[in-house]
């Protein structure tokens, strides 16, 4: 009884913490895979293993950089399983096109058309919320890395954005 | 090719010169609407590869059967176990205790339009109903156990990576996963010897893709 009470907390402390992330991790996994549907994928199977190893995380402020981290091992695993990438251009031309606002269209698809080295740390910082420090400790990078790609990533989008290069972006990306 | 005007080109080269302008373009670009419930999605994914797909109309029971043995004893509990439970809450119809019987060619029906069918029987069927589950309709019926109604609902879109329990408001079920993808959740009273009647139902049921 005393076991399934101490479970019955862990379990709401979970769907706290998830409740509160689910959107933007999945956000975070679009941006990751650039499909819908592999998103959900990497997602769901995340989350079963957030619950799985939910009791050895003792430090509930580090929740979300706990999360993030195991979503984007999910995803290493998933385009290791996955021959080539692959973007659909019509599944962003969707994506893109659920927003009214033509200027947020474009910087949504010119997003979708940056390399991943760009895409990933923009997505983590501007979505997500982390620091430069927290980005590098996500990725694997030393800060002064992270902080020329979250440069030259603003840098490529602003061009775009302004030479309305976005159409050819993203078919050679 | 460019295709914005003068004004365009300078309204737009006057936002990228303001740091908060450009930055909340950018976030409103990156917040891509989120879909409220999973999408409908084959077992294994769109990545699924065709000889899979062929080989899943094969008997989905002895892989289940075999599958079932070689992972761990169920210890984690299902995060899915609390909507379940709020499903079966939902329709509490379901569990009514009734002498009635489903016919054969209705629950068949159930079954077919959940993507499964059987390849022996599952003894009374007191109820069967395809069901919205978490952005799917998926097959939900009821069999009789030795305490009473047996729920179980099979669920293609949901995997698992090992069986998973479910105890909430007190019910008590598993949640088994099913080679080729998907899942099937078995919820009974406490006291129901579940495991009985799990094995029974991966050696009838079978996935029709």
């Amino acid at each position: 009884m005393k076991a399934r009470i101490l479970n019955l907390g862990l379990r709401r402390r979970y769907e706290q913490v998830v409740g509160a992330l689910r959107q933007d991790l999945y956000r975070y996994a679009l941006w990751l895979s650039r499909d819908p549907q592999a998103a959900e994928d990497i997602v769901q199977e995340s989350l079963l293993r957030a619950w799985r190893g939910f009791d050895s995380l003792e430090d509930m402020d580090k929740a979300k950089p706990w999360l993030v981290t195991i979503v984007r091992r999910e995803f290493l695993r998933f385009k290791e399983r996955q021959r080539e990438e692959t973007m659909d251009p019509v599944i962003v031309a969707e994506i893109a096109e659920e927003e009214a606002d033509p200027r947020v269209q474009e910087l949504r698809t010119a997003i979708f058309g940056l390399e991943e080295t760009y895409r990933e740390p923009l997505a983590l910082q501007v979505l997500m919320g982390h620091s430069t420090d927290e980005i590098a400790g996500i990725m694997g990078l030393n800060q002064g890395a992270v902080l020329t790609r979250l440069h030259r990533a603003r840098e490529k989008l602003k061009q775009a954005f302004v030479e309305d290069g976005v159409t050819a972006q993203v078919e050679a990306g | 090719m460019n295709r914005l005007t003068q004004e365009e080109r300078r309204q737009r080269e006057a936002i990228v010169a303001d740091d908060a302008q450009f930055e909340a373009l950018l976030d409103a670009a990156f917040r891509v609407p989120v879909p409220e419930k999973t999408p409908a999605k084959r077992p294994g994914g769109r990545h699924w590869p065709a000889l899979v797909a062929v080989a899943a109309t094969m008997v989905l029971a002895a892989g289940a059967w075999f599958g079932l043995r070689t992972v761990e004893p169920v210890h984690a509990v299902s995060p899915l176990g609390a909507e379940i439970i709020a499903h079966i809450h939902h329709e509490p119809g379901a569990l009514a205790v009734t002498a009635s019987t489903v016919p054969d060619a209705e629950l068949g029906s159930v079954l077919q339009r959940g993507g499964a069918s059987l390849a022996a029987p599952l003894g009374r069927v007191s109820y069967a109903k395809l069901c919205p589950f978490r952005g799917r309709m998926v097959a939900h019926f009821v069999v009789q156990g030795e305490q009473g109604p047996v729920t179980v609902m099979l669920l293609p879109d949901e995997e698992s990576s090992g069986p998973a329990m479910i105890e909430e408001d007190g019910f008590k079920g598993t949640i088994v996963p099913i080679d080729g993808g998907g899942s099937m959740a078995v919820v009974g009273q406490p006291d129901e010897d579940l495991e009985v009647i799990r094995d029974r139902l991966l050696q009838a049921v079978r996935w029709k893709l």
